[in-house]
């Protein structure tokens, strides 16, 4: 590998040199700059970590994770920390009135695709905020089954929209509504837990090992 | 990844091959000796401390030795004097926090939830593969703790082990019931899936983002309850009545930049593990506050530690690309078809063996050259991930693990078509805080529940026994607190001041906890600094126009795409 190992990004206008391959997260890590981007995870799943960047090379501006995307030369990143909107109980049996009533911006949509185009996750936010106003919600449960909850569809949204809320709202109140099944109870349960629970411990053991097999005690 | 071209083509010519052949199962003996001789836990890098409950009587790894031994970051001189007064504390924001929080909602008792990061943001919501509970028609809690307890080599609780066991089902329900939709079959159950270890499918899941819907759920409820959120709430130290009771803890408030005191009839311990302290170096799959600060507090208390000479390093952590190294590629890919193959395309072992053999075999084939380099210096082994769709129809992989596509998608990776290079991550903090079967630890006021306890897994978790462990005894803390809550105490640091003068002698120089990873240089930052740092971030994020180089700075205008 002949190429640069290092490049040059810009914090809030901050130049600092990354190490080529290293997450932006990392990168501020390095340069004792952790405060600037708040961290949770450091795995793409909690939505802590999100910021705006410009490119050099005249790519559209956009929203990203900084613990999962890779440092660019040139890149310019703005921390944006996105706040948590308050809780919306969700609803057993849900139907389209009771989401607008729950959120009364669901049909402020302008079909813009922003928050389609800043989702970090590829949900196509958009798509299914028109899903939720045709009310097709097992659908929508469906769209946002990998949203992070990290925010930025609602931050950019100029309507107030608040799609992923919207999106959880959905996925709780259809969760609610199934039905569960329990496991049947088992007869010989007393007696097979008095054979596992043996005081020696090597005994257990070989219990134990024998039971995972058979499904059952010994005869 | 021209870098791996040759091995990439080697890996895909023996691939059909291997489809329907068995590979070596190392049998018990073998096992022993490749955990001996490779396994991170075997390798002697652990020491007895020298002050606290502990002292002479078991190893810690190095580094925790190291911990348990510090000094506390509170000056000598700090008086705690309550600012907040709760009837429970529960410190920590993850699953088994969140639990405790519910439980306890509607009780009548106060509570405060005191976590050092935001909600959530924890270990939990990173969880992929799965949750256990028996619910198959050839399973019962019966089966279900065998297999643990195999798992464990033994060494498991039996009373903690059967209680997890046991619960299972309904610990299920109560996650459907707040709105958890795991997976189901066309018929309307639930699907199972086989886990390493497990004898029967038993294993739940929402495709690979299991832990995300669970803290999801759970965070919403918890907003939703009457639980006081203390977001990015540190907790320092713990404090006690001078007579031995846990009564509260001192918390530091990132934003404020300063130490507030609790006062608290019943505390609740549950900020989960401590990969990020690295052991020997390895890399994590574990989040930012994953850094045991919780054993230190509970130590430092006067509790007992068990089992934490065993860690689990998951074998699947990713090794290239260099951005994600050390996150999870959860065993369910394995469960379903992928295996684990050295650089000339050998299948050298059983992908399903336990996570610690694994893990050995791994470490062993790169140790022996049998690996692939990465353009960073790296070696790993390949998870051969094709082969999820050659056994289970095309498809399957990308819409079963929607999050490893999207991962490595982002890094022009499909998963679905090349395989994944992988080596060891430092995973799950298998001992911790020793509890009894209602969570309560050795000091009466201190309650602890997760994965900062210890002996429910004994040496080794199996996949899926986690996220359910924090769902039963997160619950049961909370329970155990309401029949035992006890009158409201005095807040000294006394037992601070015990531990202090017995760590004199040893002259350590390390402070601790250490609240966030090395690596990140992140600390506890008192007031003017962070106010300083407050203001600017809310300048980038709002309006530019204050900051004097407003041309530079100005964040692009996000609805601009
Ligand atoms: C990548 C990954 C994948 C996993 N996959 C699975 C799986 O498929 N199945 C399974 O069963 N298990 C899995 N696990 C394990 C499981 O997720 C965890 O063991 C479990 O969620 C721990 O829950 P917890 O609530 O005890 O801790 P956590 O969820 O880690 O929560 C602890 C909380 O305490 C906070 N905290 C820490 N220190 C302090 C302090 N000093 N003051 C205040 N707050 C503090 C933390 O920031 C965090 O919010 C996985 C773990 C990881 C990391
Ligand atoms: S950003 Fe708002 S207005 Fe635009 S498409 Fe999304 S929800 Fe609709
Ligand atoms: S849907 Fe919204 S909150 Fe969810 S991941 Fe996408 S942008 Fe973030
Ligand atoms: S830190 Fe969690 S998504 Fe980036």
């Amino acid at each position: 590998m002949t190429t640069k190992t290092t490049v040059e990004i810009k914090i809030s206008g901050e130049a600092i040199q990354a190490q080529r391959g290293e997450t932006i997260l990392h990168a501020l890590w390095a340069a004792g700059m952790a405060e600037r981007v708040k961290a949770g995870c450091d795995g793409g799943v909690c939505g802590a970590c999100t910021v705006t960047l410009r490119y050099s090379d005249g790519r559209a501006a956009g929203t990203e994770l900084a613990c999962m995307k890779s440092v660019e030369d040139g890149m310019e990143v703005f921390p944006c920390a996105v706040e948590e909107d308050a809780a919306v109980a969700p609803v057993v049996n849900p139907q389209l009135p009771a989401l607008q009533a729950a959120f009364p911006t669901l049909d402020r949509c302008t079909k813009c695709g922003s928050c389609t185009a800043a989702c970090p996750m590829s949900i196509p936010v958009m798509d299914s905020v028109l899903r939720m106003q045709a009310g097709e919600l097992a659908a929508v449960a469906e769209d946002f089954t990998t949203c992070i909850h990290c925010g930025l569809c609602r931050f950019v949204c100029e309507d107030k929209v608040k799609p992923h809320n919207m999106g959880l709202w959905v996925r709780r109140s259809l969760g609610m509504s199934r039905n569960f099944v329990a496991a049947k109870t088992q007869d010989a349960a007393e007696q097979e837990w008095q054979y596992l629970l043996a005081d020696d411990r090597e005994l257990r053991l070989q219990r134990a090992r024998h039971f995972r097999q058979s499904g059952g005690i010994a005869p | 990844m021209e870098w791996a071209a040759e091995s990439l083509q080697k890996v895909a010519a023996s691939r059909r091959a291997r489809l329907g052949q068995p590979a070596p199962q190392p049998d018990s003996v073998q096992s022993a000796a490749l955990l001996k001789k490779y396994h991170p836990d075997y390798l002697g890098r652990e020491r007895e401390v020298e002050v606290g409950a502990n002292a002479g009587e078991q190893k810690f790894p190095l580094e925790l030795a190291q911990l348990l031994e510090g000094d506390s970051p509170i000056d000598a001189d700090y008086v705690p004097h309550p600012e907040i007064e709760t009837d429970v504390l529960i410190i920590g924001g993850g699953g088994a926090g969140a639990a405790a929080a519910l439980t306890l909602d509607g009780s009548g008792l106060s509570v405060h939830l005191a976590t050092k990061l935001r909600l959530g943001d924890s270990n939990t919501v990173m969880a992929e593969g799965g949750i256990q509970s028996a619910l198959g028609d050839d399973d019962s809690p019966r089966r279900h703790f065998a297999d643990a307890m195999v798992g464990g080599h033994g060494d498991n609780d039996p009373d903690l082990l059967r209680i997890l066991c046991e619960q299972g089902p309904e610990s299920i329900r109560w996650l459907s019931q707040l709105g958890c939709l795991f997976d189901q079959n066309e018929d309307g159950r639930f699907r199972l899936r086989g886990g390493g270890g497990t004898s029967v499918p038993r294993v739940l899941a929402c495709r690979d983002y299991t832990g995300l819907e669970i803290m999801r759920v759970l965070k919403d409820a918890v907003r939703l309850s009457a639980a006081q959120i203390l977001e990015e709430h540190v907790a320092m130290e713990l404090v006690d009545d001078g007579k031995g009771q846990t009564t509260g803890a001192v918390l530091f408030d990132r934003n404020a930049g300063r130490m507030v005191c609790v006062s608290a009839r019943a505390v609740i311990l549950a900020t989960g593990g401590s990969g990020q302290i690295r052991l020997q170096g390895f890399p994590t799959s574990n989040h930012v506050g994953a850094t045991g600060d919780g054993l230190v507090l509970a130590y430092r208390q006067g509790c007992r530690l068990v089992h934490l000479d065993s860690y689990q390093y998951h074998p699947s952590g990713v090794c290239y690309p260099q951005a994600l190294v050390g996150q999870l590629v959860t065993e369910a890919i394995r469960s379903m078809g992928a295996q684990v193959v050295n650089a000339a395309g050998a299948h050298f072992i059983d992908a399903m063996v336990y996570r610690d053999v694994l893990t050995a075999a791994v470490i062993k084939e790169t140790a022996q050259g049998r690996g692939v380099k990465t353009p960073h210096g790296k070696v790993g082994v390949w998870l051969d991930t094709p082969m999820v769709d050659l056994k289970n129809g095309a498809g399957t992989l990308s819409r079963r693990f929607p999050g490893l596509t999207h991962r490595f998608g982002r890094y022009d990776i499909d998963p679905a078509r090349q395989p994944i290079l992988i080596y060891p991550t430092l995973h799950y903090q298998n001992g911790g805080v020793r509890v009894d079967s209602e969570c309560r630890t050795d000091v009466v006021g201190l309650w602890a529940c997760g994965e900062v306890t210890g002996g429910l897994h004994g040496k080794n978790r199996l996949m899926g026994n986690s996220l359910l462990d924090i769902t039963v005894f997160g619950r049961r803390s909370a329970q155990s607190v309401l029949r035992n809550i006890p009158k409201r105490g005095a807040v000294t640091l006394n037992r601070l001041r015990q531990f202090r003068s017995q760590q004199k002698k040893i002259k350590s120089a390390t402070v601790s906890p250490i609240f966030f990873p090395a690596a990140s240089g992140m600390k506890l930052n008192p007031a003017p600094v962070q106010e300083q740092r407050a203001s600017e971030t809310a300048a980038d994020v709002a309006d530019t126009d204050t900051d004097t180089d407003a041309d530079d700075r100005e964040p692009p205008n996000p609805f601009n795409f």
